[in-house]
Protein backbone atom coordinates (compact mmCIF):
# COMPACT_ATOMS: atom_id res chain seq x y z
CA UNK A 1 0.00 0.00 0.00
CA UNK A 2 1.40 3.07 -1.00
CA UNK A 3 1.46 5.78 1.70
CA UNK A 4 -1.41 7.93 -0.29
CA UNK A 5 -3.58 4.62 0.27
CA UNK A 6 -2.47 4.30 3.32
CA UNK A 7 -3.34 8.09 4.85
CA UNK A 8 -6.88 7.81 2.60
CA UNK A 9 -7.43 4.43 4.36
CA UNK A 10 -6.82 5.58 7.50
CA UNK A 11 -8.88 8.61 7.08
CA UNK A 12 -12.06 6.41 5.57
CA UNK A 13 -11.58 4.40 8.68
CA UNK A 14 -11.79 7.39 11.10
CA UNK A 15 -14.72 8.61 8.97
CA UNK A 16 -17.01 5.19 9.46
CA UNK A 17 -15.66 5.01 13.51
CA UNK A 18 -16.88 8.46 13.82
CA UNK A 19 -20.12 7.39 11.63
CA UNK A 20 -20.50 4.79 14.18
CA UNK A 21 -20.38 7.06 17.21
CA UNK A 22 -17.16 5.46 18.21
CA UNK A 23 -15.37 8.49 18.70
CA UNK A 24 -12.04 7.49 20.41
CA UNK A 25 -11.09 5.15 17.77
CA UNK A 26 -12.07 7.53 15.29
CA UNK A 27 -9.83 10.07 16.71
CA UNK A 28 -6.86 7.31 16.98
CA UNK A 29 -7.36 6.87 13.52
CA UNK A 30 -7.63 10.88 12.19
CA UNK A 31 -4.12 11.47 14.87
CA UNK A 32 -2.48 8.75 13.51
CA UNK A 33 -3.28 9.66 9.52
CA UNK A 34 -1.91 13.34 10.79
CA UNK A 35 1.16 12.03 12.10
CA UNK A 36 1.62 10.58 8.77
CA UNK A 37 0.74 13.45 6.73
CA UNK A 38 2.78 15.85 8.91
CA UNK A 39 6.37 13.39 8.74
CA UNK A 40 5.56 13.00 5.18
CA UNK A 41 7.72 14.93 2.91
CA UNK A 42 5.54 15.94 0.26
CA UNK A 43 2.26 15.59 2.07
CA UNK A 44 3.86 17.61 4.99
CA UNK A 45 3.56 20.65 2.97
CA UNK A 46 -0.07 20.56 2.38
CA UNK A 47 -1.73 23.22 4.87
CA UNK A 48 -5.38 22.39 3.58
CA UNK A 49 -5.36 18.79 4.05
CA UNK A 50 -3.53 19.04 7.78
CA UNK A 51 -6.45 21.74 8.60
CA UNK A 52 -8.96 19.97 7.72
CA UNK A 53 -7.98 16.39 9.48
CA UNK A 54 -7.21 19.05 12.24
CA UNK A 55 -10.50 20.22 12.38
CA UNK A 56 -12.28 16.78 12.17
CA UNK A 57 -9.86 15.34 15.45
CA UNK A 58 -11.23 18.86 17.22
CA UNK A 59 -15.10 17.89 16.21
CA UNK A 60 -14.15 14.42 17.67
CA UNK A 61 -13.07 15.74 20.78
CA UNK A 62 -16.34 18.25 21.42
CA UNK A 63 -18.34 15.31 20.80
CA UNK A 64 -16.33 13.11 23.58
CA UNK A 65 -17.08 16.19 25.66
CA UNK A 66 -20.55 16.20 24.76
CA UNK A 67 -20.53 12.70 25.44
CA UNK A 68 -18.87 12.56 28.81
CA UNK A 69 -21.35 15.98 29.99
CA UNK A 70 -24.59 14.77 28.63
CA UNK A 71 -26.69 13.98 31.95
CA UNK A 72 -27.55 10.48 33.05
CA UNK A 73 -31.25 11.38 34.10
CA UNK A 74 -33.09 12.80 31.48
CA UNK A 75 -36.52 14.59 31.85
CA UNK A 76 -38.52 11.83 30.74
CA UNK A 77 -42.15 12.57 29.86
CA UNK A 78 -44.69 11.25 31.77
CA UNK A 79 -45.74 8.36 29.29
CA UNK A 80 -42.29 7.05 29.09
CA UNK A 81 -42.44 7.54 32.67
CA UNK A 82 -45.78 5.41 33.40
CA UNK A 83 -44.39 3.46 30.60
CA UNK A 84 -41.21 2.31 33.18
CA UNK A 85 -43.27 2.09 36.52
CA UNK A 86 -44.69 -0.36 34.41
CA UNK A 87 -42.65 -2.54 32.84
CA UNK A 88 -39.70 -2.52 35.78
CA UNK A 89 -43.05 -3.53 38.54
CA UNK A 90 -42.39 -7.68 38.23
CA UNK A 91 -44.82 -8.40 41.30
CA UNK A 92 -48.70 -10.25 40.63
CA UNK A 93 -49.55 -8.27 44.05
CA UNK A 94 -50.92 -4.81 43.26
CA UNK A 95 -49.73 -3.02 46.17
CA UNK A 96 -46.00 -4.51 45.99
CA UNK A 97 -45.88 -3.98 41.75
CA UNK A 98 -46.73 0.03 42.67
CA UNK A 99 -44.09 -0.09 45.33
CA UNK A 100 -41.30 -1.70 42.28
CA UNK A 101 -42.48 0.51 39.60
CA UNK A 102 -41.44 3.53 42.09
CA UNK A 103 -38.45 1.98 42.90
CA UNK A 104 -37.79 1.45 39.35
CA UNK A 105 -38.24 5.26 38.74
CA UNK A 106 -35.75 5.60 41.10
CA UNK A 107 -33.43 3.19 39.62
CA UNK A 108 -33.38 5.09 36.45
CA UNK A 109 -32.75 8.38 38.03
CA UNK A 110 -36.16 10.01 38.34
CA UNK A 111 -35.75 10.79 41.67
CA UNK A 112 -38.44 14.08 41.44
CA UNK A 113 -41.26 11.55 40.78
CA UNK A 114 -39.70 8.71 42.40
CA UNK A 115 -40.30 10.88 45.66
CA UNK A 116 -43.90 11.94 44.71
CA UNK A 117 -45.01 7.92 43.92
CA UNK A 118 -43.27 6.92 47.40
CA UNK A 119 -45.30 9.88 48.74
CA UNK A 120 -48.59 8.86 47.54
CA UNK A 121 -47.90 5.13 48.62
CA UNK A 122 -47.70 6.89 51.75
CA UNK A 123 -50.86 8.51 51.25
CA UNK A 124 -52.53 5.41 50.42
CA UNK A 125 -50.75 3.61 53.15
CA UNK A 126 -49.42 1.40 51.12
CA UNK A 127 -46.23 -0.29 52.26
CA UNK A 128 -45.75 3.07 54.10
CA UNK A 129 -42.38 2.57 56.31
CA UNK A 130 -41.01 0.94 53.23
CA UNK A 131 -41.84 4.14 51.45
CA UNK A 132 -40.65 6.49 53.81
CA UNK A 133 -37.14 4.48 53.99
CA UNK A 134 -36.98 4.65 49.99
CA UNK A 135 -37.95 8.73 50.38
CA UNK A 136 -34.78 9.28 52.86
CA UNK A 137 -32.96 6.74 50.08
CA UNK A 138 -33.39 9.07 46.82
CA UNK A 139 -32.34 12.07 48.73
CA UNK A 140 -29.26 11.07 50.12
CA UNK A 141 -28.70 9.28 46.18
CA UNK A 142 -29.38 12.63 45.42
CA UNK A 143 -26.16 13.82 47.49
CA UNK A 144 -28.57 16.00 49.93
CA UNK A 145 -28.46 14.96 53.01
CA UNK A 146 -30.12 17.80 54.39
CA UNK A 147 -33.04 17.41 52.65
CA UNK A 148 -33.46 13.85 54.13
CA UNK A 149 -33.06 14.90 57.29
CA UNK A 150 -35.51 18.09 56.81
CA UNK A 151 -38.15 14.79 55.36
CA UNK A 152 -37.76 13.09 59.08
CA UNK A 153 -38.24 16.47 61.21
CA UNK A 154 -41.41 16.67 59.09
CA UNK A 155 -42.50 13.64 59.48
CA UNK A 156 -42.21 13.90 62.94
CA UNK A 157 -44.22 17.22 63.39
CA UNK A 158 -47.08 15.73 61.51
CA UNK A 159 -49.36 12.38 62.36
CA UNK A 160 -48.18 10.62 59.28
CA UNK A 161 -46.46 7.81 61.06
CA UNK A 162 -46.96 6.33 64.72
CA UNK A 163 -44.18 6.91 67.22
CA UNK A 164 -43.04 3.17 66.94
CA UNK A 165 -42.31 3.57 63.07
CA UNK A 166 -40.93 7.19 63.51
CA UNK A 167 -38.53 5.23 65.48
CA UNK A 168 -37.64 3.19 63.68
CA UNK A 169 -37.32 5.22 60.76
CA UNK A 170 -35.24 7.74 62.87
CA UNK A 171 -32.87 4.41 63.12
CA UNK A 172 -32.76 3.96 59.47
CA UNK A 173 -31.87 7.56 58.73
CA UNK A 174 -29.11 7.50 61.47
CA UNK A 175 -27.70 4.46 59.87
CA UNK A 176 -27.95 5.75 56.31
CA UNK A 177 -25.99 9.52 57.17
CA UNK A 178 -23.72 7.42 59.43
CA UNK A 179 -22.55 5.47 56.07
CA UNK A 180 -22.11 8.94 55.05
CA UNK A 181 -19.77 10.05 57.59
CA UNK A 182 -22.66 12.55 58.81
CA UNK A 183 -23.50 12.80 62.76
CA UNK A 184 -26.80 14.49 62.03
CA UNK A 185 -28.81 15.78 65.56
CA UNK A 186 -32.23 14.11 64.57
CA UNK A 187 -34.84 15.02 66.29
CA UNK A 188 -35.75 12.12 68.92
CA UNK A 189 -39.19 10.63 69.14
CA UNK A 190 -41.07 8.94 72.03
CA UNK A 191 -39.34 5.90 73.69
CA UNK A 192 -40.73 2.93 72.83
CA UNK A 193 -40.56 -0.70 74.33
CA UNK A 194 -38.63 -3.15 72.76
CA UNK A 195 -41.60 -4.89 71.67
CA UNK A 196 -43.38 -1.37 70.52
CA UNK A 197 -39.84 -0.72 69.11
CA UNK A 198 -40.33 -2.80 66.14
CA UNK A 199 -41.84 -1.45 62.87
CA UNK A 200 -45.50 -1.69 62.51
CA UNK A 201 -45.03 -3.03 58.93
CA UNK A 202 -43.75 -6.77 58.71
CA UNK A 203 -44.21 -8.44 55.72
CA UNK A 204 -44.64 -5.40 53.05
CA UNK A 205 -41.64 -4.17 54.50
CA UNK A 206 -39.11 -6.52 53.20
CA UNK A 207 -38.92 -5.98 49.37
CA UNK A 208 -36.42 -6.78 46.24
CA UNK A 209 -33.68 -8.59 48.33
CA UNK A 210 -31.03 -10.11 45.75
CA UNK A 211 -29.27 -11.86 47.98
CA UNK A 212 -28.57 -12.80 51.53
CA UNK A 213 -25.88 -14.54 53.95
CA UNK A 214 -26.95 -16.43 56.72
CA UNK A 215 -24.81 -17.49 59.65
CA UNK A 216 -25.75 -20.57 61.50
CA UNK A 217 -25.87 -19.87 65.31
CA UNK A 218 -25.87 -23.07 66.42
CA UNK A 219 -25.97 -26.80 65.61
CA UNK A 220 -22.70 -28.50 63.78
CA UNK A 221 -22.22 -25.37 60.98
CA UNK A 222 -21.99 -23.14 64.02
CA UNK A 223 -20.49 -20.05 63.21
CA UNK A 224 -20.47 -20.94 59.62
CA UNK A 225 -21.42 -18.46 57.03
CA UNK A 226 -23.71 -19.15 53.46
CA UNK A 227 -24.41 -17.05 51.04
CA UNK A 228 -27.38 -17.39 48.42
CA UNK A 229 -28.89 -15.52 45.80
CA UNK A 230 -33.50 -14.87 46.06
CA UNK A 231 -34.37 -16.35 43.02
CA UNK A 232 -37.82 -15.55 44.13
CA UNK A 233 -39.56 -13.69 46.09
CA UNK A 234 -42.77 -12.79 47.84
CA UNK A 235 -43.69 -10.14 50.21
CA UNK A 236 -41.66 -11.53 53.14
CA UNK A 237 -40.96 -14.95 52.05
CA UNK A 238 -37.97 -15.16 50.12
CA UNK A 239 -37.18 -18.23 48.12
CA UNK A 240 -32.94 -19.85 46.87
CA UNK A 241 -31.60 -23.11 45.30
CA UNK A 242 -29.57 -24.90 46.72
CA UNK A 243 -27.18 -27.39 44.23
CA UNK A 244 -27.99 -31.06 44.44
CA UNK A 245 -24.50 -31.58 45.42
CA UNK A 246 -24.64 -29.27 48.33
CA UNK A 247 -27.12 -31.82 50.09
CA UNK A 248 -25.33 -31.36 53.51
CA UNK A 249 -26.53 -28.01 53.37
CA UNK A 250 -29.66 -28.44 52.21
CA UNK A 251 -30.30 -30.85 54.70
CA UNK A 252 -28.70 -28.03 57.96
CA UNK A 253 -32.14 -26.23 57.38
CA UNK A 254 -34.62 -28.10 58.47
CA UNK A 255 -38.17 -26.49 57.99
CA UNK A 256 -39.06 -24.59 61.29
CA UNK A 257 -35.23 -23.81 61.74
CA UNK A 258 -34.70 -20.20 63.56
CA UNK A 259 -32.20 -18.59 61.61
CA UNK A 260 -31.12 -15.36 63.82
CA UNK A 261 -28.47 -13.83 61.81
CA UNK A 262 -29.56 -13.21 58.30
CA UNK A 263 -27.85 -10.23 56.27
CA UNK A 264 -30.15 -9.20 53.26
CA UNK A 265 -29.00 -7.38 49.88
CA UNK A 266 -30.88 -5.13 47.99
CA UNK A 267 -30.12 -2.69 45.78
CA UNK A 268 -31.11 0.22 47.73
CA UNK A 269 -29.82 -1.09 51.49
CA UNK A 270 -28.58 -3.96 53.69
CA UNK A 271 -29.78 -4.89 56.29
CA UNK A 272 -30.01 -7.55 58.98
CA UNK A 273 -32.87 -9.77 59.91
CA UNK A 274 -33.93 -12.95 61.56
CA UNK A 275 -35.99 -15.28 60.20
CA UNK A 276 -37.65 -19.04 59.93
CA UNK A 277 -36.73 -21.93 57.79
CA UNK A 278 -40.65 -22.46 56.06
CA UNK A 279 -39.79 -25.24 53.59
CA UNK A 280 -37.22 -26.96 51.81
CA UNK A 281 -38.11 -29.93 48.70
CA UNK A 282 -36.39 -31.31 46.30
CA UNK A 283 -36.91 -29.93 42.35
CA UNK A 284 -38.39 -32.92 40.85
CA UNK A 285 -38.80 -30.86 37.07
CA UNK A 286 -37.30 -28.55 34.92
CA UNK A 287 -33.33 -27.13 34.64
CA UNK A 288 -33.41 -27.15 38.37
CA UNK A 289 -33.88 -31.10 39.14
CA UNK A 290 -32.36 -32.46 41.80
CA UNK A 291 -31.62 -28.89 43.38
CA UNK A 292 -33.28 -28.14 46.49
CA UNK A 293 -35.63 -25.29 46.83
CA UNK A 294 -35.39 -23.54 50.62
CA UNK A 295 -38.15 -21.04 51.60
CA UNK A 296 -37.22 -18.74 54.42
CA UNK A 297 -39.80 -16.54 55.86
CA UNK A 298 -38.34 -13.21 57.31
CA UNK A 299 -40.52 -11.52 60.21
CA UNK A 300 -38.01 -9.05 61.49
CA UNK A 301 -35.19 -6.90 60.15
CA UNK B 1 -39.79 -14.92 33.38
CA UNK B 2 -43.02 -15.34 31.04
CA UNK B 3 -46.36 -14.49 32.23
CA UNK B 4 -48.62 -17.20 31.03
CA UNK B 5 -52.08 -16.40 31.55
CA UNK B 6 -53.82 -19.71 31.06
CA UNK B 7 -57.38 -18.61 31.43
CA UNK B 8 -57.14 -16.27 28.38
CA UNK B 9 -54.09 -18.47 27.44
CA UNK B 10 -51.88 -15.28 26.86
CA UNK B 11 -47.89 -15.97 27.00
CA UNK B 12 -46.33 -13.06 27.36
CA UNK B 13 -42.38 -13.09 27.42
CA UNK B 14 -38.97 -11.46 27.34
CA UNK B 15 -36.20 -10.84 25.33
CA UNK B 16 -33.32 -8.54 25.71
CA UNK B 17 -30.67 -7.84 23.15
CA UNK B 18 -27.84 -7.48 25.00
CA UNK B 19 -24.12 -7.10 23.56
CA UNK B 20 -21.18 -3.90 23.84
CA UNK B 21 -22.05 -0.42 23.09
CA UNK B 22 -22.45 0.88 19.51
CA UNK B 23 -22.78 -2.65 18.69
CA UNK B 24 -26.36 -2.59 17.08
CA UNK B 25 -28.77 -3.29 19.31
CA UNK B 26 -30.92 -0.04 19.20
CA UNK B 27 -30.47 -0.75 15.14
CA UNK B 28 -31.72 -4.23 15.14
CA UNK B 29 -35.01 -2.97 17.47
CA UNK B 30 -35.92 0.21 14.75
CA UNK B 31 -35.62 -2.81 11.80
CA UNK B 32 -37.76 -4.78 13.55
CA UNK B 33 -40.27 -1.87 14.26
CA UNK B 34 -40.00 -0.83 10.34
CA UNK B 35 -40.32 -4.10 8.84
CA UNK B 36 -42.69 -5.67 11.60
CA UNK B 37 -45.59 -2.73 11.66
CA UNK B 38 -48.01 -5.18 11.21
CA UNK B 39 -46.94 -6.71 14.34
CA UNK B 40 -47.37 -4.12 16.64
CA UNK B 41 -49.85 -1.42 17.40
CA UNK B 42 -47.20 0.40 19.38
CA UNK B 43 -44.91 2.72 19.10
CA UNK B 44 -40.94 1.66 20.01
CA UNK B 45 -39.41 3.68 23.01
CA UNK B 46 -36.10 4.69 23.25
CA UNK B 47 -34.33 6.50 26.17
CA UNK B 48 -30.80 8.14 24.76
CA UNK B 49 -28.30 10.38 25.78
CA UNK B 50 -26.21 12.47 23.70
CA UNK B 51 -24.33 10.15 20.49
CA UNK B 52 -27.60 7.98 19.90
CA UNK B 53 -26.43 6.11 22.90
CA UNK B 54 -28.68 4.11 24.24
CA UNK B 55 -29.01 5.50 28.43
CA UNK B 56 -32.04 3.13 29.88
CA UNK B 57 -33.08 0.48 27.56
CA UNK B 58 -35.23 0.57 23.99
CA UNK B 59 -38.84 -1.16 24.24
CA UNK B 60 -40.74 -2.31 21.44
CA UNK B 61 -43.57 -4.44 22.20
CA UNK B 62 -44.54 -7.28 19.40
CA UNK B 63 -47.54 -9.48 19.03
CA UNK B 64 -46.84 -13.11 17.01
CA UNK B 65 -50.44 -13.96 17.01
CA UNK B 66 -51.43 -17.60 17.87
CA UNK B 67 -49.12 -20.20 18.49
CA UNK B 68 -50.58 -23.83 19.78
CA UNK B 69 -53.78 -21.87 21.04
CA UNK B 70 -51.87 -19.55 23.04
CA UNK B 71 -51.76 -15.81 22.12
CA UNK B 72 -48.05 -14.72 22.16
CA UNK B 73 -47.16 -11.73 23.23
CA UNK B 74 -43.23 -10.22 22.95
CA UNK B 75 -41.20 -7.29 24.70
CA UNK B 76 -38.27 -6.90 22.92
CA UNK B 77 -36.12 -4.94 25.01
CA UNK B 78 -32.12 -3.49 24.54
CA UNK B 79 -29.71 -2.43 27.48
CA UNK B 80 -27.53 0.32 27.47
CA UNK B 81 -24.09 -1.14 26.64
CA UNK B 82 -22.07 1.18 27.94
CA UNK B 83 -19.83 -0.70 30.88
CA UNK B 84 -20.85 2.30 33.14
CA UNK B 85 -24.74 1.21 33.28
CA UNK B 86 -24.26 -1.79 34.57
CA UNK B 87 -26.92 -1.13 36.95
CA UNK B 88 -29.18 -0.75 34.80
CA UNK B 89 -28.61 -3.67 32.33
CA UNK B 90 -28.85 -5.82 35.33
CA UNK B 91 -32.27 -4.35 35.86
CA UNK B 92 -33.60 -4.80 32.27
CA UNK B 93 -32.62 -7.92 32.50
CA UNK B 94 -34.32 -9.31 35.15
CA UNK B 95 -37.05 -11.74 34.38
CA UNK B 96 -35.68 -12.13 30.58
CA UNK B 97 -37.00 -15.02 28.68
CA UNK B 98 -34.14 -14.78 25.90
CA UNK B 99 -30.87 -13.23 24.29
CA UNK B 100 -29.76 -12.01 21.81
CA UNK B 101 -26.21 -11.10 21.87
CA UNK B 102 -25.20 -8.63 19.33
CA UNK B 103 -21.49 -8.75 19.11
CA UNK B 104 -19.54 -6.10 16.95
CA UNK B 105 -17.50 -7.47 14.15
CA UNK B 106 -14.93 -4.58 13.68
CA UNK B 107 -11.77 -5.69 15.18
CA UNK B 108 -11.11 -2.67 17.12
CA UNK B 109 -14.18 -4.29 19.35
CA UNK B 110 -12.80 -7.72 19.88
CA UNK B 111 -12.35 -7.18 23.68
CA UNK B 112 -15.44 -5.30 24.57
CA UNK B 113 -17.36 -8.06 22.74
CA UNK B 114 -15.64 -10.55 24.78
CA UNK B 115 -16.12 -8.08 28.26
CA UNK B 116 -20.09 -7.53 27.33
CA UNK B 117 -20.53 -11.63 27.32
CA UNK B 118 -18.83 -11.89 30.04
CA UNK B 119 -20.88 -8.82 31.58
CA UNK B 120 -24.45 -11.18 30.59
CA UNK B 121 -22.86 -14.36 31.76
CA UNK B 122 -22.45 -12.75 35.32
CA UNK B 123 -25.79 -10.84 35.15
CA UNK B 124 -27.76 -13.37 34.50
CA UNK B 125 -25.93 -15.61 37.08
CA UNK B 126 -27.27 -12.97 39.86
CA UNK B 127 -30.83 -13.77 39.10
CA UNK B 128 -29.68 -17.51 38.81
CA UNK B 129 -29.72 -18.08 35.13
CA UNK B 130 -27.51 -19.96 32.95
CA UNK B 131 -25.63 -18.35 30.03
CA UNK B 132 -25.26 -22.12 29.44
CA UNK B 133 -29.23 -23.06 29.91
CA UNK B 134 -31.01 -19.95 28.36
CA UNK B 135 -32.13 -19.64 24.91
CA UNK B 136 -29.40 -17.84 23.55
CA UNK B 137 -28.74 -16.65 19.79
CA UNK B 138 -25.28 -14.52 19.11
CA UNK B 139 -25.48 -12.23 16.09
CA UNK B 140 -22.33 -11.18 14.42
CA UNK B 141 -22.85 -7.34 13.06
CA UNK B 142 -21.90 -4.86 11.07
CA UNK B 143 -20.48 -7.71 8.41
CA UNK B 144 -21.18 -4.83 5.72
CA UNK B 145 -18.48 -2.57 6.85
CA UNK B 146 -15.43 -5.55 5.50
CA UNK B 147 -16.77 -4.56 2.09
CA UNK B 148 -16.13 -0.79 2.74
CA UNK B 149 -12.21 -2.28 3.54
CA UNK B 150 -12.83 -1.68 7.28
CA UNK B 151 -10.85 -3.98 9.08
CA UNK B 152 -13.59 -7.02 10.71
CA UNK B 153 -12.93 -10.13 12.23
CA UNK B 154 -13.53 -13.31 10.29
CA UNK B 155 -16.49 -15.15 11.59
CA UNK B 156 -14.05 -18.07 12.68
CA UNK B 157 -12.27 -15.78 14.78
CA UNK B 158 -15.85 -14.29 16.31
CA UNK B 159 -17.14 -18.10 16.81
CA UNK B 160 -13.99 -19.04 18.81
CA UNK B 161 -13.83 -15.63 21.06
CA UNK B 162 -17.23 -16.29 21.76
CA UNK B 163 -18.83 -19.27 20.78
CA UNK B 164 -16.87 -22.26 21.35
CA UNK B 165 -18.26 -22.91 24.74
CA UNK B 166 -21.47 -21.58 24.58
CA UNK B 167 -22.02 -23.18 21.63
CA UNK B 168 -25.48 -21.08 20.63
CA UNK B 169 -26.76 -20.72 17.10
CA UNK B 170 -24.83 -17.53 16.08
CA UNK B 171 -25.88 -15.28 12.47
CA UNK B 172 -23.95 -12.86 10.67
CA UNK B 173 -25.78 -9.66 9.77
CA UNK B 174 -25.88 -5.90 8.70
CA UNK B 175 -28.67 -4.47 10.70
CA UNK B 176 -28.60 -1.17 9.28
CA UNK B 177 -29.60 -2.60 6.41
CA UNK B 178 -31.86 -5.47 7.55
CA UNK B 179 -29.83 -8.11 7.14
CA UNK B 180 -29.69 -11.11 9.83
CA UNK B 181 -32.03 -9.68 11.82
CA UNK B 182 -35.20 -11.22 10.87
CA UNK B 183 -33.04 -14.68 11.08
CA UNK B 184 -31.25 -13.72 14.09
CA UNK B 185 -34.77 -12.89 16.13
CA UNK B 186 -36.64 -15.58 14.58
CA UNK B 187 -33.83 -18.52 16.20
CA UNK B 188 -34.47 -16.75 19.52
CA UNK B 189 -38.00 -16.68 19.41
CA UNK B 190 -38.15 -20.11 18.53
CA UNK B 191 -35.60 -21.14 20.84
CA UNK B 192 -37.18 -19.19 23.75
CA UNK B 193 -40.99 -20.66 22.83
CA UNK B 194 -39.94 -23.88 22.93
CA UNK B 195 -37.92 -23.19 26.50
CA UNK B 196 -41.56 -22.30 27.46
CA UNK B 197 -43.44 -24.59 26.49
CA UNK B 198 -41.05 -27.06 28.36
CA UNK B 199 -41.11 -25.00 31.38
CA UNK B 200 -44.97 -23.75 31.45
CA UNK B 201 -46.36 -27.40 30.32
CA UNK B 202 -48.64 -25.00 27.82
CA UNK B 203 -49.97 -26.93 24.72
CA UNK B 204 -53.04 -27.09 23.12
Amino acid sequence: MSDKEHIKSLIKEAEIYRKQSLLEPSKEKYEEALRLIQNHESYSKGKKLIDTIKSKIRTVEENLVEIDQATDTPELSQEVENLISQLFSFSKNKDVAAMEGAIALAKFGQYDNALAAFRRLIKEGNMPLLAAKNILMCHMTLSSPDAAIAQFRQWVSRDEFSMKNLGYIRTFLENALLKQGIKAGLPQVAEASPEEGKPEEKEEDIIDIASVTIQFTNGPRKGEIVEFDVTFQLGNKISTIIPAHQKDLADAFKPGLRLSEIQCFSSLAVFNGRGTVSGLKRITSGPRRGDYSLDITIDSV
Amino acid sequence: MAVFNSRDRVIECKLVYYGPGRSGKTTNLEYIFKAGKKYTNSEMVSINTKGDRTLFFDFLPIGLGKIRGCDIKVQLYTVPGQAKYSSTRKLVLKNVDGVVFVADSLQIRRKENFLSLKDLQQNLAEQNMSIFKIPLVIQYNKRDLGEQGIPIMPVEVLERDLNSKLKVPSFEASALKGKGVGDTLKKCLVLTLHHLQKELKWSQ
